[in-house]
């Protein structure tokens, strides 16, 4: 017996260790061993349906130090801590209810919620999926569906559940529509979007929430007016909402009235009672005062914004596990070895793919919606597919193996045409997904840091096109750090990191070129900027697609990318975003050591 | 290849020497370089130079050393420091005209050249290096004078026969170049072509019941080059088998009348007479009129063709013209720093509209694609060639071949391709001088360097080139 397990438990679920996290379900007996317990069980249930808390409280604790898997007992409680905001005893108890019974719907709904909540989308997705399979018919399982894929940016899915459930109620709730036209505003159907919003102010117009997403989306929309009223209502609902003012400072940053902008972030900090501003409205702020030209204090509000969220999330680079599994990679993409791997058939028909590479903020979104614009070819925006198949692949090669390793199973007799399987699983998923527009032949995936597995989607689809977005690295290495984003091993939330995971993915790059015949096209951002057309066409004739004169004008493509760029591509091409990094050259100083020898590779220089 | 001549016997002592303990270290010193021991030498020189920082003959041993320890600009440095204590001494202006030559100095290493001669004009040595020095300045015409005078001074002399065949050849001075180019064999370090015999290198009689064994003897080039001779022999021998590698036995098979093709000596079979490949144009007597350019006289393997062909319409995109790359030879090549060049001298090709490049460069040189960030795009097959009859099939396929003189130029030209030639100031003899095409590849085009080292001329004429290709 461990020294500590007599102690409370670190979760701060006021049971001992023993009987909390440090629990060993094999001991537990039977349900109907605690039987004699229901009684205290059903008061405590009845104490907190009438708020005596403290009582409730009380017995469900004693419950528990008897029988700790009493079902009844961990459901109050958690609701307790709950709504005590004690988020890490709360998820604790969830879940061992959902492990002591997997068929609890309510129990695996609120574990997929809380999840939600707190962003892990990756492991909320598991138990929302638990939740439509043991509830098919419920509509909360579809709704937690609807919801976690929304923000997982698999749009198309989360509608196909959003409408299951709203099928199943056989009503049209007001929440359940504001989430859907969220939904549909990620897929960029405004219209539809639009007529959902109205729809559901219309039944419940006192929804903070709904009246926020509205504003959103009308700003994406780039009607402002409409966004500063909907906004006036939400602020008349819930004055000094810290959301509601920052979405009011994004309004006015949109419309260039930036001193505007900064005098509410101002409001939102004095309302904060001491708490400073949060990270969002920090790289807002930083992001206000990089556009008036006040770049040292912009430099500090990011650098607090980081620091903030460091401190919130604890989210740090995963140096070790990046580094490791870019040696994997490297170690297993060699000239050598990929001369005997298969490679995936070609495609006869069917939509064609075509990769845009690139780190984050390089402008991966603004070719994408250059070439979006072309009729022939289709935005398939951030898809997380690649991923997915790297994922799956050591199941679907029946590998004891992991990634990339299991690609040797590729040589066995069973297995040799395994990664037709892949792209015909991948392209399956691009039907599902459903974003081709009529007429187009091609559809682009342009998930950040892709690049990670160039490798394996030149193996899988030897003759796409990949389009590797550069940019100065200074100036990528500032916009990340001025933006929230988790890709890369969370290297976003210091310099040092973002700059290490740069150099690491620009190596694992020019492994890959060394090693394997790509079809791999490089596109300075800062090109595209200097001159549009000669750029775009050459991506296009890269690609072999005809010009087209509608790319060029980009900015008026409605689509709506759900990256943080999306406020920049809605605008035309401008030159202040290239070498943005100059004036921040002594911030950026710790770094140049780090980025220097792939700046003067990739044939910039550093500007004093 | 000249070599670095120590010092004749044993150093001569010198006035105000502690001639005993200095004379025995510099031996204990050469005698380590001998062993192979660069470190120790160095350390020993360097110790007697504290000591006696101005002795010409431990500067001039020890700028042997730096030299063999890639160490050039310290070795010029000593040399120059020996020459200042001893300037009379014509091994170390002899030495000196050597390492500025390597070090592509070649005004210094002519005047160095010019005071050994002068200093020792009866020193074949002298003469020879001199004679190398003006080969790498394209002036043939010196270079000739001075390989026969180092011949008149020692007949033995193989290098000086060799610089003298290779000056004959440029000047396409075929007959008694191929004479002198016999001693190639006889050059120090050079195996013999094939192991012991008593059989006599053919001499290009008939042999009507007899086998006569060729050999692959030079580079992969040399052997494309010269296998369109096989036709010939085997008009005039009974049987013809051909000793080469398993990798060029794809292009050698393709020769009519060949019995067959072997790679390890065992599986030698026996034989009245022997030829090097490349002694056949001697045997044939070839002349300039008479260079026999059968293209295409390779081709690829049907089976190849088509999967390339999918291949690279997969990658090229529609309506590019592509342009075969390759910017590198073997390193090991006695003058790969001459005829090589960095990737990024090709450049100027990389930032044409509507050009693919497509890399055929295979060894260490392929790692260079990685840092192409060009605009145009270059498919690196390299990674993805097994051997040449891809590279066949491939040729077959491209627009356009560029390259430096390495054995692609000799497949390409060998199979009738065009392919754009780009030579060092001072060439291969085989590309002979002051023209820009060869009579052995007729679908060839030179591009020659106007000055050593300069890759930019070239370059850009190739550019003129490839932008008008239909």
């Amino acid at each position: 017996m461990s020294v500590f397990s007599s102690g409370p438990c670190a979760c701060g679920s006021g049971l001992r260790a023993v009987g909390c996290c440090q629990l060993d379900l094999n001991t537990l007996g039977p349900a109907s061993g605690s039987r004699h317990l229901l009684p205290v069980v059903d008061e405590a249930i009845a104490c907190h349906a009438r708020g005596a808390v403290a009582e409730a409280e009380r017995l469900c604790l004693e419950v528990l130090e008897l029988a700790p898997g009493q079902g009844g007992a961990l459901a109050v409680l958690y609701q307790i801590r709950k709504a005590q905001g004690a988020a890490s005893a709360a998820e604790a108890l969830v879940r061992r209810l959902v492990l002591i019974d997997p068929n609890n719907v309510w129990a695996t709904q609120e574990l997929a919620l809380l999840l939600f909540s707190s962003g892990d989308l990756g492991e909320a997705e598991i138990h929302a999926r638990n939740g439509v399979r043991i509830a098919p018919v419920d509509p909360q399982s579809h709704n937690l569906m609807g919801m976690i894929l929304t923000e997982a940016n698999r749009p198309q899915v989360g509608e196909f559940h959003y409408r299951r459930a709203l099928e199943l109620l056989g009503d049209r709730p007001a929440i359940l529509l504001a989430n859907l036209a969220w939904n549909l505003k990620n897929q960029g159907r405004i219209a539809e979007a639009r007529a959902l919003y109205e729809e559901s102010v219309a039944h419940a117009p006192a929804v903070v929430q709904t009246l926020l997403g509205w504003a959103r989306m009308e700003e994406t929309d780039r009607d402002f007016a409409r966004a500063d009223a909907l906004l006036d209502q939400a602020e008349a609902l819930a004055p000094a909402h810290p959301s509601v003012l920052l979405h009011r400072a994004v309004v006015r940053g949109r419309t260039k009235d930036y001193a505007a902008a900064l005098a509410i972030l101002d409001r939102i900090e004095q309302h904060s009672a001491g708490e400073g501003l949060g990270t969002n409205e920090l790289l807002e702020k930083g992001r206000l005062l990089d556009k008036i030209g006040r770049h040292d204090e912009a430099f500090a509000a990011f650098a607090a914004g980081k620091r903030k969220h460091v401190e919130q999330s604890g989210a740090l680079y995963l140096a070790d596990e990046a580094a490791q599994m870019t040696a994997r990679l490297k170690a297993f993409f060699t000239s050598g070895r990929l001369r005997i791997v298969p490679r995936a058939k070609p495609i006869g028909s069917g939509p064609r793919a075509m990769f845009i590479l690139g780190f984050p903020r390089s402008g991966t979104t603004m070719v994408e919606q250059m070439l979006s614009a072309h009729p022939q070819v289709s935005a398939g925006d951030e898809l997380p597919l690649v991923h997915d198949v790297a994922n799956m692949l050591p199941r679907m090669l029946n590998s004891p193996l992991a990634y990339p390793e299991a690609l040797a199973d590729l040589w066995m007799g069973d297995q040799h045409e395994g990664l037709d399987n892949l792209r015909d699983y991948y392209l399956q998923r691009i039907r599902q997904l459903g974003f081709m527009k009529p007429g187009a032949t091609h559809f682009t995936d342009k998930m950040p840091l892709n690049e990670m597995h160039m490798g394996l989607i030149a193996l899988i689809f030897p003759d796409a096109p990949l389009i590797h977005v550069l940019r100065h690295p200074l100036d990528v290495v500032l916009s990340v750090y001025s933006n929230h984003l988790t890709h890369g091993f969370y290297c976003s939330n210091a310099l040092e990191t973002i700059a290490q995971h740069y150099v690491l993915m620009l190596d694992l790059v020019e492994h890959y070129r060394r090693e394997m015949t790509l079809k791999y096209l490089p596109v300075r951002y800062e090109d595209i900027v200097a001159d549009q057309e000669k750029h775009l066409r050459r991506m296009l004739a890269f690609a072999d697609l005809p010009f087209d004169a509608r790319c060029l004008s980009f900015h008026e493509n409605r689509r709506y990318a759900r990256t943080a760029s999306y406020a920049q591509v809605a605008e035309p091409l401008y030159d202040r975003s290239r070498f943005r990094y100059i004036p921040y050259l002594k911030h950026l100083a710790p770094v140049i050591p780090i980025l220097e020898p792939a700046i003067l590779r990739l044939g910039y220089s550093i500007h004093a | 290849m000249p070599s670095l001549s120590p010092m004749a016997p044993a150093p001569m002592p010198r006035a105000g020497d502690q001639a005993g303990p200095l004379a025995a270290r510099l031996a204990a010193a050469a005698a380590r370089e001998a062993a192979g021991d660069l470190e120790a030498a160095e350390d020993i020189l360097s110790a007697v130079l504290m000591e006696a920082p101005d002795h010409p003959d431990a500067l001039h041993q020890a700028a042997l050393v730096s030299f063999a320890r890639m160490r050039r600009r310290e070795a010029v440095s000593r040399l120059e420091r020996a020459i200042a204590a001893a300037p009379g001494t014509p091994l170390f202006h002899r030495n000196l005209c050597e390492i500025q030559r390597a070090r592509g100095e070649l005004d210094s290493a002519l005047h160095h050249g010019r005071t050994a001669v002068a200093l020792a004009p009866h020193d074949p040595g002298a003469a020879y290096n001199l004679c190398v020095v003006h080969s790498d300045r394209m002036e043939i015409e010196e270079a000739i004078r001075l390989a026969r005078r180092a011949i008149a001074l020692d007949p033995g002399m193989a290098g000086a026969h060799f610089e003298l065949a290779e000056g004959l050849l440029l000047n396409g001075r075929f007959a008694e170049g191929w004479e002198e180019y016999e001693w190639r064999f006889r050059l120090p370090n050079v195996a013999p072509p094939l192991p012991q015999t008593d059989r006599p290198q053919w001499d290009g009689a008939p042999l009507p019941g007899g086998t006569v064994l060729l050999i692959a003897d030079q580079g992969f080039g040399d052997s494309i080059q010269f296998c369109r001779y096989i036709p010939q022999v085997a008009r005039r021998c009974a049987r013809v088998v051909v000793a080469c590698s398993i990798e060029l036995q794809p292009i050698i098979r393709q020769q009519s009348g060949l019995a067959f093709c072997f790679d390890r000596w065992e599986q030698a079979p026996a034989f009245d007479a022997y030829c090097p490949l490349s002694g056949l144009p001697r045997v044939f007597g070839t002349d300039l009129p008479s260079v026999p350019a059968p293209v295409p006289y390779v081709a690829p393997p049907p089976a190849k063709v088509g999967p390339w062909a999918a291949r690279l319409d997969g990658l090229v995109p529609r309506g590019m013209k592509r342009v075969g790359i390759v910017w590198a030879g073997r390193p090991t090549h006695g003058n790969d720093l001459n005829r090589s060049m960095p990737l990024e001298a090709l450049t100027p090709l990389g930032e044409m509209e509507g050009v693919a490049l497509i890399s055929l460069q295979m060894g260490a040189a392929m790692a260079q694609v990685a840092h192409h960030y060009g605009p145009a795009p270059l498919m690196n097959l390299g990674a993805e060639i097994a051997d040449f009859t891809d590279t066949m099939a491939i040729l077959h396929l491209l627009d356009h071949v560029v390259a430096v003189d390495t054995s692609i130029v000799h497949l390409a030209g060998a199979m009738g391709r065009p392919v754009s030639v780009l030579l060092p100031f001072a060439p291969d003899w085989r590309w002979m001088r002051d023209r820009d095409d060869s009579p052995w590849y007729p679908t060839a085009r030179l591009f020659r360097q106007p000055a050593p080292g300069d890759w930019a001329e070239p370059v850009r004429r190739v550019c003129a080139q490839v932008a008008r290709l239909p």
